[in-house]
């Protein structure tokens, strides 16, 4: 093990996060400015105006009533939007009264763009990205070239997919969001590439393939594809393979579907890599690749009443190398580790991870922030990481009562929870990831921020992912909240931190030193700095 | 008929869940700075301290905090309507807040089972409701009941006791007894609407036929709403949503919701029949736009009076809370019209 991370250490020198130095490298996606005054939300219909009506209002004052609720409805959305609230009526006109002291900046941008999953493949050349409308972006690195050797492969876009189309819960009379909840890649078996996606309540497995040759000479059929009279036909020739522009295709293979009555918010593939598990709110499914009408309950947490719920689950991995051992945690800040030889359904866990609350923390808010929102095993299989609302804690898998580390990602925050519970901010749910070799974790924060803690070091750093500093191999620098008192020069305080701006998604290549971070609707890669 | 009246019912249904005025819930939750808001003034009057219970001069921030934090739970859970599912994690973590909440009422609420009269309690929480009550002392000037409000209910039956467990920090005067908080009031109507219809409610409530125990929680309601907003510009703020939490507190203690079932009504509502909303009494002689000098037409100007400050929540010039009935129907009329017309 040891030896393993002293020679990762050297590949990028005398191994810590602080020692590495953060480049711009590229960002995707649009620039908000660019989007003209009164651009139309995709997808989306605002809040409908609703028609409540008082029973006991006689007839006559019926279209009275309906008038005056539209005039409401119309002055609390206008209201709203002056307050700059990330709601979709805000995004939609460009509002004049932008002068108020706002929390959260209001952007202009389509709602479908807003990025919801970032994963790197298992080589790290394809980095696939699954936005709110359902897309999924996939982005290949170049190869490397020989002149340009202090700078690794650009990320270009390799193949887009429709992966999920909204649909309509016509039981519940809800809609069923398109947005992709997680994306996980296959490894690699022969030259297609694979990858699961789901949204809320789907599932899907998808092929992506190259295609650069295409027959060419079919005897019954014209190139482009009209059929031949037989009667023209005067000789025979066999088609060959011509060579032809790179074409990415990306078709699903299976559909997994009915098997979640609540939003699935986590899958996971197997190390067997034939099986792989899908988590909602209350359940635990585990499927086979190539199966896809039946799957197996495992872990089942709902209550006989529904009224005593008190619990959730909210994310689920198996471990990287042990096939019959998953994690799952909870709202409560509990982690059970589960091993499926143990029985059919794991509702009892094999280890429990809990941290004692810290008494002189509590608040009203303790439960919520105590919530995980990732889990994360390492790439050894020996620690877990998981992410609450305040902090990353690190786990030994071997110790249960305790993490073995916590960092602090955004403690200033502890004074406004009762702001951030107001204005949802706290139920934001924050990724983590580790690098290539376990030696550090990242997540993100608010402000466009992210942080990075080396465990070996001890030190840690916050990034600001930003358009300002466009001009690639521009060395990043590192920021810093100011959370009370004066305020040196370059520190931000922590008013003035923009909540509409969070980074909830982040990647790390799994060989290399290059992050891809996920804004809300720009996707940023820095790599770091090569000499 | 029957279409129309199931159109009835989705949309009674759906106006629980229209949205509130979320700007005006935010201002109202400000320690009454007004203006704009600012995170560290919000943050010293809120969160500034660590409270814990038992603190004495603390107590009453922890109080505000508590009440306020599970007034955003109510109003969280209540006014949110989505077009997909709510997140159910966010559901859950609302509904144990509001769960941990209540009980820790319902312990304090033990251990007083009387409320505070001016002669002297021994509890320690009465002694922090003195020490309260000079700092709000400059609240709740005018009694608690204006006598010429509710014409059906006589004022004792009509308090709850979860509303005094509110009451208490608020106002000064003694007038009001009750049995404690063992006494719940019978089943509320919902507890949190958005203010407009809870506004509209209160007017089709104060129709003298009040043939259910609603109308004498919903009359409590409006009763003590009045004495919140009267000294509107005071410095604690209390949303539209506190009057209708009182009842729903001891109603929650009961059935906290069964909306983790994605239904479109909730747990709060089940024992809310429709036909209580559908087919109750109408007294049409509101809508006649006379003027009236009967105890209905006092009501239904008092009743016009909560009608305006809904539907006019950014109005620079505050209601004044000594003249609640000089607010003529005329006015009404006028900005019925600027409504419609604009």
């Amino acid at each position: 093990m040891f030896l393993k991370f002293s020679l990762r250490s050297v590949f990028y020198g005398a191994g810590g996060g602080n020692d590495i130095q953060w480049c711009f490298s590229q960002v995707k996606g649009a620039v908000d400015d660019d989007v003209a005054e009164g651009a139309v939300l995709s997808g989306k219909l605002p809040e409908i105006l609703l028609v409540s009506v008082p029973p006991s209002l006689p007839p006559p004052f019926l279209p009275l009533w309906v008038l005056i609720q539209m005039k409401i409805h119309k002055r609390i959305s206008a209201l709203r939007k002056m307050k700059c609230f990330p709601c979709q009526f805000s995004n939609t006109i460009k509002s004049a009264q932008l002068n108020t002291s706002a929390l959260m900046s209001v952007s202009f941008f389509d709602q479908a763009d807003i990025i919801s999953t970032v994963e790197f493949n298992h080589s790290g050349e394809l980095l696939a990205t699954g936005d709110k409308g359902g897309r999924v972006v996939i982005f290949q690195q170049e190869q490397e070239n020989k002149t340009q050797s202090h700078s690794r492969g650009e990320y270009n876009v390799y193949s887009t997919f429709q992966s999920h189309e909204p649909e309509f819960d016509y039981l519940k009379s809800l809609e069923i969001e398109e947005k992709i909840n997680k994306i996980r890649w296959l490894p690699q078996k022969n030259a297609a590439q694979f990858l699961l996606s789901t949204n809320d309540k789907t599932i899907k497995l998808w092929k992506i393939s190259e295609r650069d040759k295409r027959p060419e000479g079919y005897n019954l059929k014209e190139e482009d594809g009209r059929y031949r009279d037989p009667t023209t036909v005067t000789t025979l020739r066999v088609p060959v393979f011509r060579p032809m522009d790179l074409m990415v295709e990306a078709s699903p293979r299976r559909i997994f579907a009915n098997a979640h009555t609540y939003h699935i918010n986590s899958i996971s593939i197997n190390s067997d890599y034939e099986t792989y598990l899908s988590a909602d709110d209350l359940r635990i499914n585990l499927w086979h690749l190539e199966i896809t009408d039946r799957s197996f309950n495992i872990v089942d947490i709902k209550p006989a009443n529904m009224e005593e719920l008190t619990e959730v689950i909210t994310a689920a991995e198996f471990h990287p190398n042990s096939c019959n051992t998953f994690v799952y945690s909870s709202s409560k800040g509990t982690i059970r580790l589960c091993d499926m030889r143990a029985s059919a359904l794991c509702d009892r866990h094999s280890k429990l991870f809990e941290e004692p609350e810290d008494p002189s923390n509590r608040s009203f808010f303790s439960e919520i922030i105590s919530s995980i929102s990732d889990v994360k095993f390492s790439h050894s299989g020996r620690y877990m990481m998981t992410r609450d609302y305040l902090s990353v804690k690190i786990w030994d898998l071997n110790m249960e009562n305790r993490p073995v580390e916590t960092y602090q990602v955004h403690e200033y925050l502890r004074s406004k929870l009762c702001s951030l519970y107001e204005n949802d901010c706290i139920f934001d749910k924050f990724e983590c990831c580790w690098n290539g070799s376990d030696s550090i974790v990242m997540t993100g924060s608010y402000n466009n921020f992210f942080r990075m803690f080396d465990r070996n070091t001890k030190r840690d750093i916050t990034l600001e992912a930003s358009r300002e500093n466009n001009k690639p191999r521009t060395v990043l620098k590192p920021r810093k909240v100011c959370a009370s008192g004066k305020r040196k020069k370059d520190e931000i305080s922590v008013d003035s931190l923009d909540f509409n701006k969070k980074i909830l998604h982040t990647a790390w290549h799994p060989k290399e030193n290059i992050i891809a971070v996920a804004t809300t609707n720009n996707l940023y890669i820095f790599q770091d700095k090569m000499n | 008929m029957s279409g129309n009246s199931d159109s009835f019912r989705s949309d009674v249904k759906r106006s629980w869940h229209s949205s509130p005025p979320r700007a005006l819930t935010l201002d109202r939750y400000m320690l009454g700075k007004g203006g704009k808001r600012k995170f560290d003034e919000h943050e010293d009057g809120l969160e500034g301290k660590v409270v814990s219970p038992t603190d004495g001069p603390s107590k009453v921030s922890y109080t505000l905090q508590r009440q306020t934090i599970f007034n955003i739970s109510l109003m969280k859970l209540y006014n949110h309507r989505p077009l997909t599912e709510p997140s159910l994690q966010k559901t859950v973590l609302i509904n144990n807040m509001l769960r941990r909440i209540q009980e820790e009422l319902k312990q304090e609420g033990s251990l007083r089972p009387v409320f505070v009269t001016a002669s002297q309690p021994t509890d320690p929480l009465g002694d922090n409701f003195r020490e309260a009550q000079p700092a709000f002392s400059h609240l709740a000037s005018q009694p608690l009941l204006p006598t010429d409000l509710v014409s059906t209910t006589p004022l004792e039956a009509c308090l709850t006791p979860a509303s005094l467990l509110e009451d208490d920090t608020f106002c000064t005067s003694q007038t009001v007894q009750h049995d404690g908080p063992t006494k719940l009031p019978p089943p509320a109507l919902q507890p949190v609407k958005d203010s407009f219809s809870s506004a509209l409610d209160e007017i089709e409530e104060l129709c003298p036929a009040p043939t259910s125990a609603e109308a004498v929680a919903v009359a409590a309601e409006t009763a003590a709403d009045d004495s919140k907003d009267h000294p509107s510009e005071s410095s604690v703020q209390k949303p539209e949503g506190v009057p209708e939490s009182r009842p729903a507190e001891p109603k929650l203690m009961d059935s906290l919701p069964g909306n983790f079932e994605i239904t479109t009504s909730t747990g709060f509502l089940t024992d809310l029949t429709l036909d209580d909303i559908l087919f109750a009494d109408i007294d049409t002689s509101m809508y006649d736009f006379d003027p009236c000098t009967s105890a209905t037409g006092a009501a239904s100007k008092m009743a016009t009076d909560e009608l305006l400050k809904t539907l006019a929540p950014y109005s620079s010039q505050p209601v004044t809370p000594n003249q609640p009935f000089k607010m003529d129907l005329t006015e009404l009329d006028h900005i019925m019209e600027v409504l419609v017309g604009s």
